[in-house]
């Protein structure tokens, strides 16, 4: 999931302009797992600016719960068809989700003005109700096979790929002393399972082209083609 | 020189160590930076002077251009060259530009973070690790960059490593001492040691790779110093018996103090090691008389 956080509501009326009038769009995906764009925060986001003078067009979460502001088809539905006259009558969009959100809003309203209403922190697991934690960075050249499944391009601050830098201390990490030294993590998950071995293999230096913004996936129901800067790989599901 | 030429002698290698200035070099050539003397006031007693890289992430003059003003002088710098600030090509660019300076040794880290610097909102480049550093660096030494294209007139520079016998768990950090070696470093400094017990325990499965290592000494100057370092130096434990001694002699007698207690460490140590690393921190009168007490020649 896409981890959000709201905007601070003074940075966000700062942005519209004078008589702008505002459409508010929550995602009831990642956003509603956040408290950043569900239903209620949608709802709650309109009130905050109606009571700060900002004239409100409108707010919806396309629903239903679980779905995702970025599935483009659905979000333009729901703005073009649902919502026509009120989507109409809006000078700009306030999106509460992730910068996908964002421009999903764009293509569905065909380029409309758009307000960030989040900043999108990372790419998280929902560990509990309350807590979000990232374990990916997205980076498209996957080594968690050598490191028991936990990635060292996300859990060690310096990212290094062939063991860890000995600053940890009590098995925590000197760069930020709350958080775990995660080359302990690995190597303490890959002692319990008995494969220490995984961790001799030399790492050579990452392909930072796959991570070279901006990226596309072309996907269909037989094969699946990554598009980075520099180069594409279309594997199989089928063979 | 390369200080593999000395190891493979037999040499007992002493290395000191210094940090550029906050700033450029003078150019009126006659005034030399502090960094430059302070390696002059260490140089008679050292067979080289480590040069850091942007040391604890704070921003400094270059180490290549500290490096080539103490080679200027006569003093055999080990250029310290880290991941933190730099992707492969300028890391590659930088190691090329040193060795047609007149590098011969150079010291592969990953660096310290970022975060623990003085420009905490600076971008963290990591593009590689230390290991992967070292490996494309014994690349340039045998023709070829790290993407494989040919290069003219090979580098051809001594590569040191660091390693921390502090660390638990001492596995992995041995493990990652094993890669070095494997990707080409030829000898080691290690971190910051007071603990003749720590340290013995991890020479002891350390002898086995068969490369030199030289012990690292920070001098204590005041207790203050070594507790300063046990709450915000990772990796770094100075025992209460050393911060209780240097504390049991007044302010004027402490560099005599921090001489003999340093000293007496390295004798302890030196024969388990081939070389001893000395950072001075700024005393570097004192680095004479740790060795006097070592008896260290």
């Amino acid at each position: 999931m896409h981890a959000t956080i709201q905007k601070p509501i003074g940075e966000i009326v700062k942005h519209i302009q004078p008589g702008e009038k505002v459409f508010v769009v929550g995602c009831n995906n990642c956003a509603w797992k956040c408290y950043s764009g569900g239903e209620d925060e949608t709802k709650m986001m309109a009130k905050r600016l109606a009571a700060r003078g900002v004239e409100i067009a409108g707010y919806t979460v396309p629903g239903p719960q679980g779905m995702s502001l970025c599935k483009l088809s659905h979000t333009k539905k729901v703005l073009m068809e649902d919502h026509a006259d009120e989507v109409k009558n809006a000078d700009s969009f306030l999106i509460l989700g992730c910068g996908q959100g964002v421009h999903t809003v764009i293509d569905a309203t065909d380029g409309g003005m758009v307000h960030p209403g989040c900043d999108t922190v990372f790419g998280g697991e929902t560990v509990s109700d309350s807590h979000i934690e990232e374990y990916c960075s997205l980076c498209g050249d996957c080594i968690i096979e050598f490191t028991g499944g936990l990635c060292p391009m996300t859990l060690c601050a310096k990212q290094l790929l062939n063991g860890p830098c000995g600053g940890a201390e009590n098995g925590h990490c000197e760069v930020d002393p709350d958080r775990p030294c995660g080359w302990i993590l690995i190597y303490e998950r890959l002692k319990k399972l008995g494969r220490l071995d995984l961790l001799d293999a030399y790492q050579p230096a990452k392909k930072n082209s796959k991570w070279s913004r901006p990226r596309s996936l072309e996907v269909s129901p037989t094969e699946a083609t990554f598009c980075f800067i520099g180069g594409k790989v279309t594997v199989s599901n089928q063979d | 020189m390369k200080l593999t030429t000395l190891f493979d002698k037999g040499t007992f290698v002493i290395t000191g160590e210094v940090g550029p200035i906050k700033g450029a070099i003078h150019r009126d050539k006659s005034i030399e930076p502090s960094c430059a003397i302070e390696a002059l006031q260490l140089n008679q007693y050292v067979h080289a002077v480590n040069v850091t890289d942007n040391q604890s992430a704070v921003m400094r003059l270059g180490s290549l251009a500290a490096s080539v003003r103490l080679k200027t002088n006569g003093i055999e710098p080990v250029y310290q060259l880290t991941c933190r600030d730099r992707n492969r090509l300028a890391l590659q660019s930088d190691l090329l530009t040193a060795y047609s300076l007149g590098i011969d040794n150079v010291l592969l880290l990953t660096g310290d973070h970022i975060q623990l610097g003085d420009h905490k909102e600076a971008k963290p480049v990591f593009d590689l690790d230390s290991v992967q550093l070292i490996d494309m660096a014994k690349g340039l030494k045998r023709g070829y960059d790290i993407s494989g294209s040919r290069i003219e007139n090979y580098l051809d520079m001594a590569f040191g490593a660091v390693v921390n016998p502090n660390s638990d768990p001492l596995e992995l950090q041995l493990m990652k001492m094993k890669k070095k070696i494997d990707a080409g470093a030829q000898f080691f400094q290690t971190q910051a040691v007071y603990d003749v017990k720590i340290f013995e325990n991890f020479i002891k499965k350390a002898e086995k790779f068969k490369c030199p290592i030289q012990v690292g000494i920070v001098i204590l100057k005041t207790p203050q110093m070594g507790r300063f370092m046990n709450k915000n130096v990772s990796g770094i434990h100075v025992p209460d018996e050393w911060i209780d001694e240097i504390g049991s002699v007044a302010k004027e007698d402490r560099k005599k103090k921090a001489a003999e207690m340093a000293g007496k460490f390295i004798k302890k140590i030196k024969s388990m090691v081939q070389g001893v690393h000395i950072m001075p921190l700024g005393w570097t009168d004192v680095v004479p008389k740790i060795l006097g007490h070592a008896d260290i020649n």
